[in-house]
């Protein structure tokens, strides 16, 4: 089905190939996985199969890529788009259109296919990725679960042969993952080609076929999904992978934790005319701990760390720090929110320019220590905008330390990051602990047992539960990420 | 998850009116209203012409908005013939401007916000493929279409980040705030461009075929009404006229 020869692929502004005379053929029906380090060119093997690279990434090319017989090298846009369908990571920028139901039928609409088989299509593939209920609907007021739902079903109704799907869930909960994987087990059992590049591999399991790893643009390791799961968890870990299953998960060493805790007082928000999303009438937490706040969609995360930062204007709640009480204003000085999309929140021209931003007073020194504590002294008079996704956070993290902020909150700050990456972001909460108070708001349990020492867990804008994340704790957050979703379906089959 | 201003809201908008109406709506506004064709004479018809953006909103279910805007505009109208002629000097002339173009310019610009917030993309470009637009034209405007709101999604999230590192008014940095404002900005919105039309692609857009549209976009009751409301200022500037000839 996919026949890629010889191909060796340099990006136009870059100065290192990015795939070195890459081979792979796969056959109808195949559901392959690609993984591996970021960098690795996996999602440039990706770009090879629907036709972006060389035809929208531009770049130096030599080979051959053909697709269900079509030379995709020669090929038109368009021409490949019929033949294969692609799924990719942000859903925010994947939608042309605002609605539903018009985003479906879009790429039909560019086929030129007549109205009545569009109408049939757009049912059809809705029915199969069960979003019935969202068609028609604004795409912007929908989670990002829902959203790389309707970019499943806007793909499939082009009746694709191949599916392409580039990290599709790093933005994504276990639930939507769940989702997704029903999606892709319907795709299989209609016999379609599925390439996966991914990093969280444990959902991709019993839905592969094979396996291929790559490194630095050329592939290590092509295996049958069954040898590859057997292969032990070290070795994945030596090659950087993320782990194949959440079971054996283990909290690496218990957290130990002294005393002093802050209180959040009437932690109440409701988005206009809504319901509330956020009721929390009071809870302490843990001043030197770092706090994972986890919970489903919609669950109020991101409720919380808006209100925590300040940044919400309608909201009366307060923190009771050592006696003393913080209102929204206060807040906004003393708490400080990594976003998930760094870019966000990087100004300056160079890296010193953007951590002595917030400064009160300028000292050369405490600049110069963290920068060297952060491993960003190299990069001092860079542009921020010019360093790679772990780095821009490292300076947004620089620049709430110097601004002397107390507490930090990251929003999902592992997103789309391999082994090493999320280790690294890791080994740098670690670093922090004790120094400042940390609460991550994440879906991964990788990252959760790797550095924190709390979790609260809130369903529905209340606490569903708050605990530590020692010998005890440890498995019951791995049940909430494994069975926690199988239990409350049941709950919901009971009523 | 809340509602930004150029976003269209799909889910709830009451009265359905074809993109075209709304695009004849829109020009007999800019020409009487804005332009102020016709108005010597013809005291009335700017006054009952700036009821249709009024109503129009009311049908959306955009109450707060129909709300302030009838409150400024009266207030501005009645200041405007009141107070204009009362009043001397450097005052007068102050006030006759802004009263002035502000009972110009926002009844425009309550049309155009209801045009906008009530329009899907895809309703926009059959419209424009009915109307015989060429594509090269209508697949840009649609792409803009999409834009407003992701780009005042981005916006706020910017201004979230600014006021975390106490970048506002009455900083230090006050002559900065455009610059800091904007640079991430561009670096997100073109970033998001980029991917937007790589995923724009990768669905066959451009192609060789002649586009479907399955939107259904048609002449209603309402439609028919409107259009020929509009046609009432056009003709009585032009009557006169042809008497006078």
């Amino acid at each position: 089905m996919i026949e890629i020869k010889n191909v060796d692929f340099k990006y136009a502004n870059s100065e290192s190939n990015a795939i070195k005379n890459l081979s792979l053929t796969i056959g109808a029906g195949e559901t392959v996985l690609l993984c591996g380090q970021s960098g690795c060119g996996k999602t440039t093997v990706t770009r090879l199969i629907n036709g972006l690279v060389p035809h929208y990434y531009e770049g130096e090319l030599t080979g051959s890529v053909t697709v269900k017989g079509l030379d995709l090298v020669k090929a038109e846009l368009y021409e490949t788009a019929r033949v294969v369908g692609s799924v990719f990571q942000n859903p925010r920028s994947q939608f042309f259109c605002v609605d539903t139901t018009s985003e479906i039928a879009f790429a039909c609409e560019n086929m030129g296919l007549p109205k009545k088989i569009i109408k049939e299509r757009i049912q059809e593939a809705a029915s199969a990725m069960k979003i019935e209920n969202l068609l028609g609907r604004n795409i912007f007021n929908l989670s990002c679960g829902e959203k790389q739902r309707v970019a499943c079903a806007s793909v499939s109704a082009m009746h694709p042969d191949v599916l392409v799907l580039d990290e599709p869930t790093s933005n994504l909960d276990m639930d939507a993952i769940e989702s997704l994987k029903c999606i892709l087990q319907s795709w299989k059992s209609c016999g379609k080609t599925i390439v996966i590049a991914e990093h969280r591999l444990h959902w991709l399991r019993n839905i592969c076929d094979r396996a291929v790893y790559m490194e630095g643009g050329e592939i290590l390791l092509d295996l049958p999904m069954h040898e590859f799961i057997a292969s032990p968890p070290e070795k994945l870990c030596k090659l950087g992978l993320r782990p194949l299953s959440l079971e054996h998960l283990k909290k690496e060493s218990p957290p130990s934790t002294s005393g002093g805790s802050f209180k959040l007082e009437d932690f109440c928000y409701s988005y206009e005319k809504r319901k509330p999303s956020l009721e929390i009438k009071s809870l302490f937490l843990p001043k030197d701990g770092i706090i994972a706040v986890i919970g489903h969609n919609g669950a109020g995360k991101s409720t919380l760390s808006k209100c925590l930062c300040g940044l919400e204007k309608e909201f009366w709640g307060k923190v009771v720090w050592d006696g003393i009480a913080y209102k929204r204003r206060t807040l906004l000085k003393k708490c400080y929110l990594v976003m998930q999309d760094v870019n966000h929140q990087l100004f300056c021209e160079s890296v010193e320019d953007e951590v002595c931003l917030g400064m009160n007073n300028d000292n050369k020194k405490e600049v110069q220590g963290i920068l060297e504590q952060l491993d960003l002294l190299q990069y001092g008079s860079r542009h921020p905008m010019s360093l790679s996704g772990g780095q821009k956070q490292r300076v947004a993290i620089a620049s709430a330390l110097l601004a002397d902020k107390e507490i930090l909150v990251f929003d999902e700050p592992t997103s789309g990051l391999d082994y090493c990456h999320m280790k690294e972001t890791a080994s740098l909460r670690n670093s922090l602990r004790g120094k400042r108070t940390i609460l991550i708001v994440t879906h991964d349990p990788e990252l959760i047992l790797l550095c924190c020492t709390h979790i609260l867990h809130l369903e529905k804008g209340r606490v569903e539960e708050s605990y530590p994340l020692d010998a005890r704790g440890s498995p019951r957050l791995i049940n909430f990420f494994t069975h926690g979703l199988k239990k409350e379906k049941d709950i919901e089959k009971t009523i | 998850m809340r509602h930004s201003m150029m976003q269209s809201d799909v889910e709830n908008r009451g009265l359905i009116l074809d993109p075209r109406t709304k695009l004849f709506l829109l020009i007999t506004m800019a020409t009487f209203v804005l332009g102020g064709a016709g108005s010597d004479g013809l005291w009335f018809l700017t006054p009952c012409l700036c009821l249709i953006p009024l109503v129009l909103l009311l049908f959306s279910r955009k109450y707060k908005a129909a709300i302030k805007y009838s409150i400024i505009y009266l207030t501005m109208y009645f200041s405007f013939h009141y107070f204009g002629q009362k009043t001397t000097g450097i005052t007068n002339f102050l006030l006759l401007g802004t009263t002035g173009i502000i009972t110009r310019f926002m009844p425009n610009l309550m049309l155009g916000l209801y045009v906008v917030s009530t329009t899907t993309v895809s309703e926009f470009t059959a419209a424009m493929l009915r109307l015989h637009v060429s594509e090269k034209l209508i697949i840009p405007l649609s792409v803009m279409f999409r834009f407003f709101p992701t780009v005042t999604d981005e916006f706020s999230s910017i201004n979230a980040a600014m006021r975390m590192r106490e970048i506002s008014f009455g900083g230090k940095n006050v002559k900065k705030m455009l610059e800091y404002r904007l640079v991430p900005l561009l670096t997100c919105s073109s970033r998001i461009g980029e991917e937007l039309s790589a995923a724009a692609l990768t669905r066959g857009l451009g192609g060789n075929v002649r586009r479907t549209n399955v939107c259904e976009i048609g002449f209603h009751i309402q439609d028919f009404i409107l259009i020929l409301l509009c046609f009432v200022p056009f003709l009585l500037v032009i009557l006169p006229l042809s008497r006078v000839l």
